[in-house]
């Protein structure tokens, strides 16, 4: 499986898609969204900080291990990190695999356990 | 042997440094460590530490260790 894994401080571009694999039956892809309120309030946007090679780490592990159950044949994250505007993308993942429900619950699960244990922070 | 104590988030504010190198024994554990630089500080059990870049317990002695990371909750994504 391929896992790519990535932090970057400006605004997210989603990789490019190299064509030649014809077992892959689905593609999912989550866009995690800067919202306008945040308890209640109305924000510019929300900066993120990470400690970034424990984070890169702490992903990689948690979707190797999430593979076990959900097999995928590729998996994408991009998360930004610094100041993230509101209607900006904070979060990309993007998971392709031979059937659809292990993209859709690798994505779910992913997400969880990034919010659970990914050394990463947001404020506003 | 040295360590480098990294904070981030809330435990940033409350220490006042972001990265901070001290010398530490491999017997001293990450509690000890951080009660030597920073007494006032007492962590609560939302507060985990990192010891090379894996969540790590705040009472088992850091061994050889290069970097001690306090992680508050995190919110990332």
């Amino acid at each position: 499986m391929k896992i790519h894994i990535e932090f970057t401080h400006s605004q997210i571009v989603p990789p490019r898609i190299l064509a030649g694999a014809n077992e892959i039956g689905a593609q999912v892809e989550f866009l995690g969204i800067v919202r306008e309120l945040e308890d209640g309030q109305a924000i510019a946007g929300l900066h993120y900080e990470a400690h970034e090679p424990m984070a890169q780490s702490t992903i990689e592990k948690i979707v190797a291990e999430l593979a076990v159950l959900y097999p995928c044949e590729a998996v994408w994250l991009i998360h930004r990190l610094d100041f993230v505007p509101v209607g900006e993308t904070a979060l990309f993942i993007r998971v392709r695999s031979r059937h659809r429900q292990s993209a859709l619950r690798m994505i779910e699960a992913a997400i969880d356990r990034i919010k659970a244990d990914a050394p990463i922070w947001k404020r506003f | 042997m040295q360590i480098n104590i990294l904070t981030f988030a809330l435990t940033r504010i409350e220490l006042g440094f972001s990265e901070r190198t001290v010398e530490a024994s491999a017997t001293e554990t990450p509690r000890a460590i951080l009660r030597r630089i920073a007494p006032d500080f007492a962590p609560d059990k939302s507060i985990r530490v990192a010891v090379n870049r894996e969540y790590a317990d705040w009472d088992k002695p850091v061994g050889e260790a290069y970097e001690l990371a306090l992680i508050p909750p995190v919110s990332g994504g």
